[in-house]
């Protein structure tokens, strides 16, 4: 259109051109030959006008039968009958099918579609294994699968499964976790079956699962059994927990007994069939934890377990162990602070008779930074080597050690980190060794 | 001559474009009417709403949704997550973003052994799974039908 308005435009001024022409060339007397010429391109201009004038019409009658379509299309539109008979039952059969599809799937509440497999994993570089530390290079520790069936009601379960490489690097699954549980209410669930202990923090909070922890590994005296802890860390029996809300927080408790453990190999071993002489573990823990407010995040409590645990020696060892704790932590979106403390009060009932003091303790200070979180942590266990149940343990000798490190999530899924260790063994064996870590954690 | 090019010019400009912008403004009307009645405009509406028998406060919805509160007196709450509407909920309740919810849910599965809420697709579901899960606590884009229990309006 815009271009047939500028030819227009430049016909009209041709014209004006021309009609001004005439008159200039007879008031100069102008040659016939000029006025022949001028009279052609006359000629051809008025052909040129009129074709322009046939063009603006042709585009006039266009835009005139586009407009009568569009208003056809909005009468039609406007009188737009209902949908046939045929097409309101195909659309009644449709709603009633999303219906019915809605219906299903709110009512399918997984009980029978499935179990959602999920899990841990990690692989460790170093010069040392971080958690056998006299094998060096690279290791596997970690492929933890966890399982929380839905049984319906108030009834739980969770098993914990982990592939697992032992202190002579040999590949073992255990049932890290077997428990059947119910739940009465907020206030108490109780648990039957293998369990880890419920002392301090972080028995209970990390598991099996590295990924969790912002650090590359436990205290080396709260390690698990097979990877030099001191400390009963499963328990097979029963365990009553639960906790009670307040305005700004809650308390919480755990009650638990079970087979008292035997020191097998070397090896605290929770005796997952039940033990030859048939007596307990029991202990509780009671703790406090701030949800709101300027002390949100904060938790302390105290801890406490007694056990009967005898060994593999001839004549075998019984000693009654005798454990008192205390916990700290702080955990925010920015800091991580964990503190945990033991003593040990230990009566050797058959070998070495007598009663014998031993301590532990670690803090480890982390800060959430956006893009990793730095830490560093001391350790120290002082463990009296006259009593049988340290000095059966392969890793019941006494150490401190000063670690740092950070971690760096790559996604939500997977963590690098990186320690750098020094350790002191104090009593059994006289020495230091430095470590250098990594290692790639991932959940699933 | 000339001059009737001129005028024609124009009629057929305003010709060609009168009716498209009437068009134009039709259009822009009817977009502003369906807008304000269809519920897109209260899309940022968000009902917290749980099955008949369940009295919570909208206080205690964080928790139930992090299973930090199993029970409602001797009812055993069922949380339920609608994908649809999960981003708003997780920003308004939860104060929190999908990774952090799910690194919640993880921590607490495994510690605690309990499952992480079911998900659902949309209000139509969510509707259907509150009226037939005693217990079951949810939150729709859209006013709850009769029935169920509205715990907020956000």
């Amino acid at each position: 259109m815009s271009i047939s308005i500028q030819r227009n435009f430049g016909a009209l001024c041709l014209v004006g051109i021309l009609a001004a022409g005439p008159c200039v060339a007879s008031a100069e007397d102008a040659s016939s030959d000029t006025v022949k010429v001028l009279q052609q391109r006359l000629e051809q201009s008025i052909k040129m006008i009129e074709a322009l004038a046939a063009r603006v019409q042709e585009l006039e009658a266009k835009t005139a039968a586009t407009s009568a379509a569009a208003a056809t299309a909005v009468v039609v539109a406007g009188s737009q009958q209902p949908p046939a008979p045929a097409e309101a039952a195909r659309l009644q059969a449709v709603e009633q099918q999303i219906s019915q599809i809605e219906t299903a799937n709110a009512a399918r509440q997984g009980d029978d579609s499935g179990l959602a497999v999920h899990g841990f994993a990690d692989v460790n570089i170093g010069n040392h294994n971080p958690f056998h530390a006299y094998e060096k290079g690279a290791s596997l520790n970690n492929l933890d699968l966890y399982l929380t069936p839905k049984l319906g009601d108030k009834w739980l379960a969770l098993f914990e499964l982990n592939f697992e490489v032992d202190h002579n690097g040999n590949f073992g699954v255990d049932v890290e976790r077997a428990q059947l549980g119910y739940q009465f209410s907020d206030a108490a669930t109780v648990w039957v079956g293998r369990f880890h202990t419920p002392y301090g923090y972080v028995n209970t909070a990390f598991h099996h699962g590295v990924w969790l922890n912002d650090s590359l590994r436990r205290p080396s005296f709260l390690m698990f059994e097979d990877q030099g802890g001191v400390l009963p860390a499963h328990t097979v029996g029963a365990w009553l927990t639960g906790g009670a809300r307040g305005e700004s927080g809650k308390v919480l408790y755990d009650a638990f007994a079970g087979n008292g453990q035997q020191i097998i190999g070397g090896l605290i071993d929770m005796r997952s069939g039940g033990n030859e002489h048939g007596k307990l573990i029991y202990g509780g823990r009671l703790g406090y934890q701030w949800t709101a407010g300027s002390f949100e995040g904060l938790s302390f409590g105290v801890n406490a377990l007694d056990s009967k645990i005898n060994d593999d020696q001839v004549p075998e060892n019984l000693t009654d162990v005798r454990v008192a704790g205390a916990f700290a932590v702080y955990d925010t979106d920015t800091w991580e602070v964990v503190s945990e403390a033991y003593w040990f009060d230990n009566v050797n009932l058959y070998q070495g008779i007598g009663t014998h003091r031993s301590e532990a303790f670690f803090a480890q200070i982390g800060y959430r930074l956006p893009y990793f979180v730095p830490y560093a942590r001391y350790e120290r266990a002082r463990l009296d080597q006259t009593d049988q149940y340290f000095a059966q343990q392969l890793t019941g000798g006494s150490y401190y050690r000063t670690a740092a490190g950070f971690r760096r999530d790559l996604n939500s899924k997977v963590a690098v980190k990186f320690e750098v260790a020094n350790t002191h063994y104090t009593d059994r064996t006289v020495g230091e060794i430095n470590e250098f870590l990594s290692q790639l954690a991932i959940r699933f | 001559m000339p001059a009737h090019i001129h005028i024609s010019d124009r009629k057929s400009k305003r010709v060609a474009a009168f009716p498209l912008r009437r068009r134009a403004g039709l259009l822009r009307l009817a977009f502003l009417w369906l807008a304000a009645l269809s519920p897109v405009a209260h899309a940022d509406d968000l009902y917290v709403v749980c099955a008949s028998s369940v009295t919570l406060a909208m206080a205690d919805i964080r928790d139930v949704f992090l299973g930090e509160k199993q029970f409602a007196g001797p009812i055993k709450l069922v949380p339920v997550d609608n994908s649809a509407m999960q981003p708003d909920f997780l920003a308004k309740v939860m104060k929190m973003d999908a990774g952090k919810y799910t690194t919640a849910w993880t921590k607490k599965s495994f510690r605690d052994g309990f499952t992480p809420p079911s998900v659902k697709g949309a209000d139509g579901e969510i509707v259907e799974f509150l009226k037939h899960t005693p217990g079951a606590c949810g939150y729709l884009g859209s006013a709850p039908p009769p029935g169920l229990t509205l715990i907020g309006k956000l």
